[in-house]
């Protein structure tokens, strides 16, 4: 009885070492970055000897980092509008679906997702070579969309799939169009969800980086983009400076989605 | 009379409500096809015609000025792509990078999702919020945080470094897809379990894991679809060359279409057999599971 009590207790404490341990790793990456951002030197330290905010003047300084905060936005903006657009649709015509349409539209939504960005990047750079979009903020956007539009559809999916369709039933017996009883009872019951899916594009444009490199230019790319070709020539905090304002910028979204919903909610749809 | 207008009456609402429903399945499936429109034409538009493009390209006969002949048909591109041993030594890399990660990426996402399943209050918020602020930051810095540079230990740079780095860009990934699936799952089963006599750590290798393996597919697939493909982690992180790096080369220093898009059909295709069998072997100890 005691040997199977220590044993238990063994276990316990071993089952807590190892998520504690997984937790650190998982986030003092992170905090590492943000901590190089403050350093004064001319490369990368950790830690970094003396803390200023040298590297934040100068990327308030630098056309070129604005220019890409610039760009990022842009795509970052388009994609959300475009895959909420087309995911809130898609869903929404999925619960009228009694064809066999719907079942070859959710794998055909997924599958972009797990082909590799270098794969898809090549294909649609020699696509939008043909089709003269090479460089444009469309076909960056063009791009994200194709993987931002699965995070939409499947959330709302996920929505539509509790939302009590008797009221929509109602609305149509007391004469309302489509139209007016989409706008009027179902997006009212449904908006948080859009929201977040509208979120989620937002950041998985952001943070996208493999297809952007193929597809953009030195006009048009994106802060990730900078960031890494920066990261291939010069290890300068500057990298760190622009990654704590995307670490704050996801926080930030994260925490409006959070308040729209809750962390829970907002972590099963991610996966 | 009487009875013949009666009868009619009543005979009426049958076929009347069975138009009316036709009618309005009619409709309703206009509608649905009429809301999934855009959709579907996004995907025909930006996926499935840029891909048919793709194998059409890498059927072209390479020309000497770098991109390729239009019009031409050809197999010489995927006669380079198997003659290549250099290719294949890339391929086999590739793939065995995706499997390491994969498989450490499975075993510490269902330890990880057992956690937060367990915890309560805050442990469970932060450990969930652990895992989403990860996966809401760029790639470029997921990895750029891995750089022998940022550790003061000094990370064994070379394949152990692009593992651990490549690790922390899908485990993520893979604890939120093994995690949803055990949220639904209920807690009684397992003590159920140990009640009989089953110990801890067996009762969840064979009452809990089971029950998750929809969700442990799915990291898998993820997992695996995501190292095999990976560019930022060994480019960075050490000398090696993947799959990706070497048809970027292809592609933008070489400017050879033909061969980059019969190296992508090629990695498509054996992509496509790794994950049928990660479904098919896993399938058999949980079953049941379903696309989406």
């Amino acid at each position: 009885m005691t040997s199977n009590l220590h044993r238990e207790t063994v276990e316990t404490v071993a089952f807590r070492a190892g998520y504690l341990a997984l937790f650190a790793l998982m986030v003092v990456p992170l905090l590492v970055v943000i901590a190089t951002s403050f350093s004064d030197g001319a490369r990368i330290a950790f830690p970094p000897e003396n803390l200023s905010l040298t590297w934040y003047v100068e990327f308030f300084d630098s056309i070129r980092w604005l220019e890409a905060f610039t760009s990022s936005i842009i795509v970052g903006v388009g994609t959300a509008a475009l895959a909420t657009l087309l995911g809130v649709l898609g869903a929404f015509g999925q619960e009228f679906d009694d064809s066999s349409l719907g079942s070859v539209v959710a794998p055909l939504v997924l599958i972009p997702l797990l082909i590799p960005p270098v794969i898809l990047g090549i294909t649609l750079l020699m696509y939008f070579n043909e089709g003269g979009l090479r460089g444009s903020y469309v076909s960056i956007i063009l791009a994200h969309t194709l993987w931002a539009t699965p995070l939409v559809y499947f959330v709302m999916r996920s929505v539509f799939s509790r939302f009590d369709w008797q009221q929509l039933d109602a609305a149509h017996d007391l004469g309302a169009g489509p139209v007016q009883s989409f706008v009027h009872v179902v997006l009212p019951n449904v908006k948080h969800g859009v929201f977040v899916g509208a979120l989620l594009a937002f950041i998985i444009s952001l943070q996208e980086f493999v297809m952007a490199l193929f597809l953009s230019t030195s006009t048009t790319q994106t802060i990730p983009v900078l960031a890494w070709t920066e990261l291939r020539q010069a290890m300068d905090p500057m990298v760190s400076v622009v990654s704590t304002f995307l670490i704050l910028i996801s926080l930030g979204a994260l925490a409006l989605a959070v308040i729209a919903t809750n962390l829970e909610w907002v972590s099963k749809q991610l996966s | 009379m009487t009875e013949a207008t009666s009868t009619s009456a009543s005979a009426l609402p049958n076929p009347i409500s069975a138009v009316r429903s036709r009618l309005a399945t009619q409709s309703g499936s206009r509608r649905a096809l009429l809301l999934m429109a855009p959709l579907i034409a996004f995907e025909l538009l930006i996926f499935v015609i840029p891909f048919a493009i793709l194998l059409r390209i890498s059927f072209a006969a390479p020309s000497s000025d770098g991109v390729y002949h239009e019009g031409t048909w050809s197999l010489e591109a995927y006669q380079q792509v198997f003659a290549s041993d250099l290719i294949w030594s890339v391929l086999g890399y590739s793939f065995f990078l995706g499997v390491v990660v994969t498989v450490l990426s499975v075993a510490i996402g269902l330890f990880y999702a057992y956690a937060i399943w367990r915890s309560s209050g805050v442990v469970k918020s932060l450990l969930l919020f652990s895992v989403v602020l990860p996966l809401l930051t760029t790639l470029v810095i997921r990895t750029y945080a891995f750089d022998p540079l940022l550790v003061p230990a000094g990370l064994v740079p070379g394949t152990a470094g692009v593992v651990v780095a490549q690790l922390y860009i899908v485990l993520p990934y893979a604890v939120l897809a093994i995690y949803s699936v055990m949220a639904t799952t209920d807690w009684h089963v397992v003590e159920a379990a140990r009640d009989l006599g089953a110990s801890r750590p067996r009762s969840v290798l064979e009452v809990v894991v089971p029950q998750v393996m929809p969700g442990i597919i799915v990291a898998a697939v993820v997992s695996f679809a995501w190292s095999v493909g990976a560019y930022a982690a060994p480019e960075l992180l050490s000398n090696s060359i993947t799959f990706a790096i070497y048809v970027e080369g292809l592609m933008l220093s070489d400017m050879s279409y033909p061969t980059a898009a019969a190296l992508s059909v090629v990695m498509l295709g054996l992509m496509s057999g790794c994950i049928a069998a990660i479904f098919g072997v896993l399938n058999r100890f949980g079953g049941d599971f379903e696309l989406a």
